[in-house]
This record gives structure tokens, C-alpha cells and sequence, in this order.
């Protein structure tokens, strides 16, 4: 898995805080991410 | 937590979230377990590619760039799109651009930086800022805060982020670029403040305002600001014709990474950089693995990211000219879909992966992809060469030059 900051150029304060944070951080996200399923599209659809 | 959307791609998928801000990659079979991806999509097809970020240009961008106007009447020394009070001919209004939006809705773009010229001045701009929102494309804007704040001021809440261009404090910003606009364009921060959290500020890093950048995170600090934003001098617009006396020096480049996580320790300021920085961050080996799970990526133009310039133009990125023609043709930004998978699309910002030494042989260069395609074209001639500035290719001229001139013995 790989956050990522929105536009605007790329977050690096997490540079900081070292691998163990965003290891900490990681499984986080995807707890939320399930909570809060986003609709997938499919790149083959788009038209 | 809000998920707005995601979207497949050949490695696996992406996926939005908007509280906490982030784009999180994810292989395929996180998408199936966590996205509820189902039977095997066309995307998939190859298994080699499950996982392989990198390896393929995305589907489409993440983000676009619209130089929505080239009209401006700030006259900044180093502005790199040579903006203008009169603007460029030929520009876009609202029903060009809502066209493009749509066609950048349609391929899966999840943001828009909206910014110019000076966007804020454009009586239309919360309409092209309404409709992204409703085609579930989140706006971002920059201003410089010197014209437009009082409209703005009452449509902050259209914007995910907005930052405002402050390159310097006081003194320093008249230096930097060429008048004296610090007072107001701090009144803007201070006004957005109070109706916006998430307010930031943008600094093009110079070597006249190198030694202030501890100084301008305290700024931020004292305004509370969510961010500060620094960006590379490019060698574009006005920017070429003042490139040599204002880009940092090759000391400057090297001293870059820990003067900024210095001050934004010190300051508890968050802070990003964009992606033709990302060789001066390699310069200090910071671990590979971490740098890829915060997709801390080198040039991304014509791949993570494009540009429109104010005539819809379609553009690698907002500071590169339109691409070479295909079939005598420039594409716009409302052709993207049609452009994005032709061979030869983006001309050199698609060749990274072909890239001559001292990169070829580099452990970064899979993240860096060989630095800034702008640079590059004005200081050495040629968009596929190395980036000039990053510190292993000035060692590696420097070891080169050496060889040279070594005696004939």
C-alpha cells in the first residue's frame, strides 16, 4: 500500500518520522478504507 | 474519514480519501479484499504487473494543472508563464474549460490545480471550481493573493487547498520577484485564514530566498497555516531569461533536504516539495522503500500529472511546452483520453526509463526517473538528458571532466 499526498506536490514530512511511522500509519488507512468503500472505476469504461 | 473514489490500474488500483487527504496505491489483492474489486478486470490481464508501480504510465493522470489565464498583472522577474496584464491570445473561457474538465472527469483524474495568470480574478472561476465538484474532481488553487481575494473569500469552500505564492518575507519577496507585494499578499494569507484551514503557502525556492526558508516555515507557523509548498526555479516563461542568476546554487541543492525537515521540526509545519526536487533528496539516501510508500516520484509529467495551458494545450506538466505533434496535431486538454495511450505521447517525459549514466546506473533513479525534463532542455539542450543539477550528475561531470584533462604523458 502507498499514501500519498493530494495535488500540489508530494508530503515529505513524514521523511521525519522514518519507515516505522508510515508502517504504523499504512494499516490505518486501510482500516478506514473499508469502513468507507470508494466506488472503483474502471479506466476501460471511461467515454 | 470520507473515500470519494477509486479507480483500477494495471498494478492494481487507486483510491481517493478526502479527510484524511491522500491518494492510497494499492495491489490487486488489497483491491479485491479492501476495494471489493471482483472477478479478474481487463486491466489485470498480465500477472507480472500486480504490484509493479512504475513499470506502465497510469491509466491517467492523477492531477492536471490548468493554467486557467496567462492574465496577470503582477509582472514577477521570474514568473514561468511570462505572464501578463493582457494574457495570451486565444485563452479558454468557462465553456472550454468545463469541456476539459469533463473529459478529465471521464479518464479518472482525481484532482485539479487551478491556477494561472491569476486565476482569482476570473469572474467564472467558482463556476470551473462547481463543476469539478460535481464531477467528483477535487479543486485546488493558487493565488498570489494580489488580486481577486474578495471574491475568493466567498468560495473558499469550493477548494480543497488553496496556497498563496509567497517567495520571501518582506525584503526578500521584492528581491525575489521583482516588486514589493509582501504586505499584501500576507493580508490575503491572513484573510483566507480565517475563513480556510487549509491554507497554505507556495515558495519558489531561489538562492536569493534560500537562506530564509527557516523563516518563512516560522511565517507559516505564526499564520497557521496547514503547509508550505516549495517548488524548483524553472527555466520557463521569465523564468529562463533569470534563470542563471536565481536558480540555488549546486551547494544550495545539496543543503536542501535537511534545511527543510530542520525547519519544519523546528516549526511543526508540514511541508512538500514538488517533483523536481526529488534528486537533491536522493543526495542523501534516504531509505528507498520509505520514499516509495510516500510515492516520493522524480519527474511524473505526462504520467502522474499534465498541465493545460491558458489556450487548452495539453502539457507534460505546467512548466513544459506542448509536446511535439503527432499527426501534425497538438492535443488539448480535452482530447486527453485520445492522446494519453498513443505511442510517443509526452515525447522525453515518457523516456525516463531508457536513461543515459551517471542515471542508467543510479538505485534511485526507478523514483528519481532522471530529474527535471525542463531543466534539462535549457540548461544542457536536450529534455532526455540527466538533470543537470542534481549533485551525482554534477560529481559525475565533474569526475568526467577530470578524466579529461588529465596529462599526456
Amino acid at each position: 500500500m502507498n499514501p500519498n499526498s493530494s495535488s500540489l506536490g508530494v508530503d515529505v514530512t513524514f521523511l521525519l518520522l522514518g519507515a516505522t511511522a508510515v508502517a504504523m500509519f499504512t494499516p490505518v488507512v486501510g482500516a478506514l478504507l473499508r469502513l468507507r468503500k470508494p466506488r472503483v472505476k474502471s479506466p476501460s469504461d471511461a467515454g | 474519514m470520507r473515500a470519494r473514489s477509486a479507480r483500477l490500474e494495471r498494478f492494481g488500483a487507486i483510491a481517493q480519501i478526502e479527510r484524511p487527504r491522500a491518494l492510497v496505491f494499492v495491489d490487486r489483492a488489497y483491491a479485491r479484499r479492501v476495494l471489493g474489486v471482483g472477478d479478474a478486470p481487463e486491466e489485470w490481464r498480465d500477472p507480472d504487473d500486480d504490484g509493479a508501480i512504475g513499470k506502465h504510465v497510469l491509466s491517467a493522470p492523477l492531477e492536471a494543472h490548468l493554467q486557467l489565464t496567462n492574465r496577470c498583472g503582477a509582472g514577477c522577474q521570474g514568473c514561468y508563464t511570462g505572464a501578463s496584464p493582457a494574457g495570451n491570445d486565444g485563452e479558454w473561457g468557462l465553456r472550454e474549460w468545463m469541456a476539459a474538465i469533463d473529459a478529465l472527469a471521464d479518464a479518472g483524474v482525481f484532482h485539479v490545480a487551478l491556477g494561472g495568470g491569476e486565476s482569482a480574478a476570473l469572474p467564472w472561476l467558482a463556476d470551473i471550481a462547481r463543476h469539478a465538484r460535481a464531477r467528483g474532481i477535487v479543486p485546488n488553487l493558487t493565488t498570489s493573493g494580489l488580486d481577486g481575494l474578495d471574491r475568493l473569500l466567498g468560495i473558499v469552500d469550493l477548494f480543497g487547498q488553496i496556497n498563496v505564492s509567497l517567495d520571501g518575507l518582506g525584503a526578500t519577496y521584492a528581491r525575489v520577484r521583482g516588486f514589493d507585494g509582501f504586505a499584501r499578499a500576507d493580508a490575503a494569507l491572513v484573510a483566507l485564514r480565517k475563513t480556510k484551514r487549509e491554507i497554505g503557502i507556495n515558495v519558489v525556492v531561489t538562492r536569493d530566498n534560500f537562506d530564509e526558508l527557516d523563516a518563512i516555515f516560522a511565517h507559516a507557523r505564526r499564520r497557521r497555516l496547514s503547509e508550505v509548498e516549495l517548488l524548483r526555479f524553472k527555466p520557463a516563461g521569465r523564468g529562463a531569461r533569470v534563470y542563471a542568476a536565481l536558480r540555488c546554487t549546486d551547494d544550495q541543492h545539496r543543503r536542501f533536504l535537511p534545511t527543510i525537515l530542520a525547519a519544519a521540526r523546528r516549526h511543526r509545519v508540514r511541508v512538500k516539495v514538488d517533483c523536481s526536487y526529488t534528486p537533491m533528496l536522493a543526495h542523501h539516501r534516504p531509505d528507498r522503500e520509505l520514499l516509495a510508500s510516500l510515492a516520493v516520484y522524480g519527474c511524473t509529467g505526462g504520467d502522474f500529472l499534465v498541465g493545460a495551458k491558458p489556450g487548452g494545450q495539453l502539457t507534460a506538466c505546467s512548466f513544459a511546452a506542448p509536446p511535439p505533434p503527432l499527426d501534425d496535431h497538438r492535443p488539448r486538454a480535452d482530447e486527453l483520453a485520445a492522446y494519453w495511450s498513443r505511442p510517443g505521447a509526452f515525447g522525453a517525459f515518457r523516456s525516463w526509463r531508457d536513461a543515459a549514466e551517471p542515471c542508467a546506473s543510479c538505485e534511485y533513479h526507478a523514483l528519481c526517473r532522471g530529474g527535471c525534463r525542463v531543466v534539462s532542455a535549457h540548461v544542457v539542450g536536450d529534455d532526455r538528458a540527466p538533470d543537470p543539477e542534481c549533485p551525482r550528475v554534477v560529481d559525475h561531470a565533474g569526475a568526467a571532466g577530470a578524466r579529461r584533462h588529465l596529462p599526456v604523458v
